[in-house]
């Protein structure tokens, strides 16, 4: 099943969201902050990422940047979830390399609907 | 001369005289001495003659050539200086005496001896001496000589005229200086006076002196000229003290004034700062509230998701319908809390555009997919008429959305087991695309629509609890729409339905143009013919709306003038006192709020009609200080030329004057009299208002009573006193809850009440009609 990195600072929502997901048969990977999301994606190359924006250390603009830079991790798409919902913050996720946008509070099908897009555009790489 | 007094000029004048008659007299005198004394000598030389002849005549006839006649002692006495005999013949003289002591020429005798001759010059007599047979015998020369007493007398005729002289010159002087004074005092004190008066302009001096004849008569009237003088002095300084009071008196009064206008202003610039900064920590206290609000909400929906997933797992029915209505709860306070969020940057202004280009179709599909369960809910039906070749966009899709979603979901609130049309089609001009919602549900009454895009205010209150919403959707919408330089607009039938439509430009500019609607065609023209074109002023610092609206005023009829600060349009209005002036808000040094003050405070100004260009604030302070319009930046110039026109244009013979603050209201009840075909004329409040009727009286006024600035109350005190206003029919509109006080003051007074949200347009026209019909009100 597709594995997906999590980076996201709210315990709730973290706990949420995994719950959910693995409900759907995700495979969830965690990160707590930019500096843990880089690195975990260079270290387990999920086949998606849900970036939060604002965190601690190193936020999910900063973050997302490295990812992309990265020539081992640039393939991976990444979902931008943000907690206000501005337009703003869109256009500017949407700079820093993230492949797709959604707001927090997070709608499910919604959210669903976009990684499957997302994983249909990338697939993942056969398991090794 | 001029320079002596006339005292001196009187005495050398009386010399004068007496100098020439003395001198006269004397030399008369002397003559007349003179001539006597000559005779005197005369008569003593005929006698010294007579006496010589008759003494010699004996003795040459004896002897011609006697020559020892003793001449001595023939008669010759002492006033004889010389004697001389001569005979025929002989040049020489025969004898000759000479005066001891007295140096005499004899002279030679002349031709003729028997001539007696005498020179009275030089005393000197020739007398023949003849026989008694009248033969001649010789000739005696005599030469007489003043006496010692007839010189003597001589000198003493002139000693005493040198007295007499001297006498008559002294007394002349005294009578000069003592009879003169008598005469002259009064003339030199005149003289005296006139020059002090001249000197001093004291107007209280008199000449005292009195006087007889022409010179008192002078004095007279030079006194009685000096008392006019001075009574029109002191009645002219009187008048200039009373001016000059009231000059100081009138400072004062100003420097009160312009005291208070300025403590005035401060407090209100004040105000409206204050006003401004609690607006803005009310906006970042509900944005930052908001965000607090929906962490936990976040958790909740989230949460309750999971949990009714679960629910619908285990099969448990029950639970998962509970959760469903937690959820339903949760996501409508969600709704609620992202509506203030918005509201709140809006008002704030940090809500942003972020433009992109879209296709028009794909989006409404995405949208209609969204609201499909919402119209659905109710029994509704969906229309979409949206061909596929509307093509694309440049706006802000977000926002777009968001508005369309709006509609639909009020649409859907609204409306029961009807039709739900969303009509979208590009205007003729290419320019615009418009996005109609159209619903089949309850509709609006006229009063309704008024407030219907107003933030906080739902049509009704009851609407709320039974349609629910903040009530704030449509106001964010419209903000939206106005944000990208559209709008959104609506019309309704109470039990038919609505349709809202927002028109927005296919390209919107992320640079706000300063000045909107600049096509000529649509712009109103002046009401005057071209030879009067109105003269309006400009005052707005800045350049480009001034060149902009010159420019679009121009057009349409007016002559412009600009001002670039809130003093020199002072100035300038001082000095060409327009027709209407357009006036700007926020400038550096003298805003437009003091430039609107000073403006109602000058007598030549205050009627000069002032619409108000302003950004956001304060523009109920305007209105409250006497400005006849409000408009908004970025100007409109469809609404500026139309708003301009109005204010010129000749009040029609019969009108209706509506005093409405609110500027949908106006709109609404204008349109509603217009329909039927009444002429009518709008106030902003009762400043406004009184501007209107100080040119002609209305056939009726309709009188809203909470207005910013001379409120209904106010206005209406104003018109019952005025017996020229007191007959004119007021009908009140109002929202006031009226207490009894309130009622038993405007029942005598007005023809009716109506309560806003209350009447409908009926009721408004059925109390309009019967007045206006009356007063025969037409319309041409």
């Amino acid at each position: 099943m597709p594995k997906i990195l999590l980076v996201e600072d709210n315990e709730m929502n973290r706990d949420m969201l995994t719950r959910r997901l693995e409900k759907r048969g995700y495979t969830i990977s965690i990160a707590v902050d930019g500096g843990e999301g880089v690195a975990k994606a260079k270290a387990e190359l999920p086949d998606l990422i849900l970036m939060d924006m604002s965190l601690p250390v190193l936020d999910g603009w900063d973050a997302t940047r490295q990812v992309k830079a990265d020539d081992t991790t640039k393939g991976i798409p990444v979902i931008a979830l943000t907690a206000h919902a501005m337009e703003g913050d869109r256009q500017k996720a949407l700079g820093a390399g993230c492949d797709d946008f959604d707001t927090k509070p997070v709608e499910l099908n919604r959210l669903l609907l976009k990684i499957e897009e997302l994983l249909k555009k990338f697939p993942p790489k056969p398991a090794a | 001369m001029k320079s002596l007094s006339f005292r001196w000029q009187l005495t050398l004048f009386i010399l004068m005289i007496c100098g020439v008659t003395l001198s006269l007299a004397m030399v008369g005198l002397y003559l007349y001495e003179r001539r006597q004394g000559d005779s005197e000598i005369q008569s003593r030389l005929e006698k010294t003659q007579l006496l010589m002849v008759g003494n010699l005549a004996p003795l040459l006839e004896q002897n011609p050539e006697a020559t020892d006649l003793q001449l001595g002692a023939l008669g010759v006495d002492s006033q004889i200086a010389a004697a001389a005999v001569f005979v025929p013949g002989k040049s020489r003289a025969l004898a000759q005496y000479v005066r001891f002591g007295a140096h005499e020429v004899i002279p030679p005798p002349p031709a003729n001896l028997a001539k007696s001759t005498f020179d009275p010059r030089r005393l000197i007599a020739w007398t023949p001496i003849t026989s008694g047979t009248n033969r001649t015998l010789g000739l005696l020369y005599l030469k007489a000589e003043e006496s010692e007493s007839d010189k003597q007398r001589t000198t003493d005729l002139l000693k005493l005229a040198l007295i007499i002289f001297s006498s008559a010159a002294f007394l002349a002087i005294s009578v000069a200086f003592r009879l003169g004074g008598r005469f002259t005092a009064p003339i030199t004190e005149l003289a005296q006076v006139a020059s002090s008066v001249q000197r001093t302009h004291d107007y209280g001096k008199r000449v005292e002196s009195a006087a007889s004849g022409e010179i008192g008569e002078l004095i007279e009237s030079f006194n009685a000229m000096l008392e006019t003088i001075e009574t029109k002095t002191s009645e002219l300084e009187q008048a200039r003290e009373t001016a000059e009071g009231a000059k100081d008196q009138l400072e004062e009064a100003n420097r009160t004034l312009e005291a208070r206008v300025e403590d005035r202003t401060k407090l209100l610039a004040k105000a409206v700062k204050d006003a401004e900064e609690a607006s803005k920590a009310k906006s970042s206290f509900l944005a930052k509230m908001s965000h607090e609000l929906r962490t936990p909400l976040n958790a909740i929906i989230g949460y309750s998701e999971i949990l009714r997933e679960d629910a619908v797992d285990d099969g448990d029915a029950r639970t998962a319908d509970d959760l469903d209505k937690v959820l339903n709860a949760a996501r409508h306070l969600l709704g609620l809390i992202n509506d203030v969020l918005d509201i709140s940057k809006i008002e704030a202004g940090k809500m942003d555009l972020y433009l992109e280009t879209f296709d028009v179709a794909k989006t409404v599909g995405e949208v209609i997919a969204t609201a499909s369960p919402l119209i659905s809910k109710k029994g509704n039906t969906l229309a979409l008429d949206c061909p596929a070749d509307t093509g694309a966009m440049h706006a802000d899709v977000t926002k777009l959305r968001q508005m369309l979603l709006n509609l639909l979901s009020n649409a859907s609130k609204f409306t029961e087991k009807g039709t739900i049309t969303l009509k979208v089609h590009r205007l003729p001009d290419g320019e615009s695309i418009e996005f109609a919602v159209v619903d089949t549900g309850i509709g609006m009454t006229p009063e309704q629509l008024t407030r219907l895009f107003q933030a906080f205010s739902q049509a009704d209150a009851s609407t709320t609890s039974k349609y629910g919403g903040t009530g704030l959707g449509l106001a964010i919408s419209k903000q939206f729409a106005q944000m990208m330089l559209g709008d959104i607009t609506v019309t309704s039938t109470s039990g038919v339905g609505s349709t809202f439509t927002i028109r927005l430009p296919v390209t919107v500019e992320t640079k706000k143009p300063k000045v909107v609607n600049t096509s000529t065609q649509r712009l109103t023209r002046s009401p005057f013919p071209v030879e009067k074109r109105p003269k309006i002023l400009v005052i707005d610092d800045d350049k480009d709306i001034r060149v902009l609206i010159t420019e679009i005023l121009d057009q349409s009829g007016y002559e412009v003038f600009t001002a670039g600060s809130g003093q020199q349009g002072l100035d300038l209005a001082a000095q060409m006192v327009p027709n209407l002036i357009i006036l700007d808000l926020m400038m550096p040094g003298m805003d437009g709020w003091t430039v609107l003050t000073k403006l109602q405070h000058k007598p030549s100004l205050a009627d000069v009609p002032v619409i108000i260009l302003s950004g956001a604030s304060g523009l109920e302070m305007a209105m409250s200080l006497g400005a006849a319009a409000v408009l908004f930046k970025p100007v409109d110039a469809y609404q500026l030329t139309a708003e301009i026109a109005t204010q010129l244009a000749p009040l029609p013979p019969s009108y209706v004057l509506l005093v409405e603050d609110d500027a949908d209201s106006r709109t609404l009840i204008t349109r509603l009299l217009d329909t039927e075909g009444w002429n009518s004329r709008s106030a902003i409040n009762g400043n406004a208002a009184l501007r209107i009727l100080k040119q002609a009286s209305p056939a009726m006024i309709i009188l809203d009573l909470k207005m910013a600035g001379m409120n209904g109350f106010e206005l209406l005190e104003v018109i019952v006193k005025n017996p020229a206003w007191s007959k004119i029919p007021v009908i009140i509109v109002t929202s006031m809850d009226l207490t009894a006080d309130m009622r038993d003051y405007l029942t005598p007074r007005t023809v009716g009440i109506l309560y806003k949200g209350r009447f409908s347009r009926e009721d408004l026209l059925g109390a309009i009609r019967p007045v206006v019909q009356n007063a025969t009100l037409s319309s041409t």
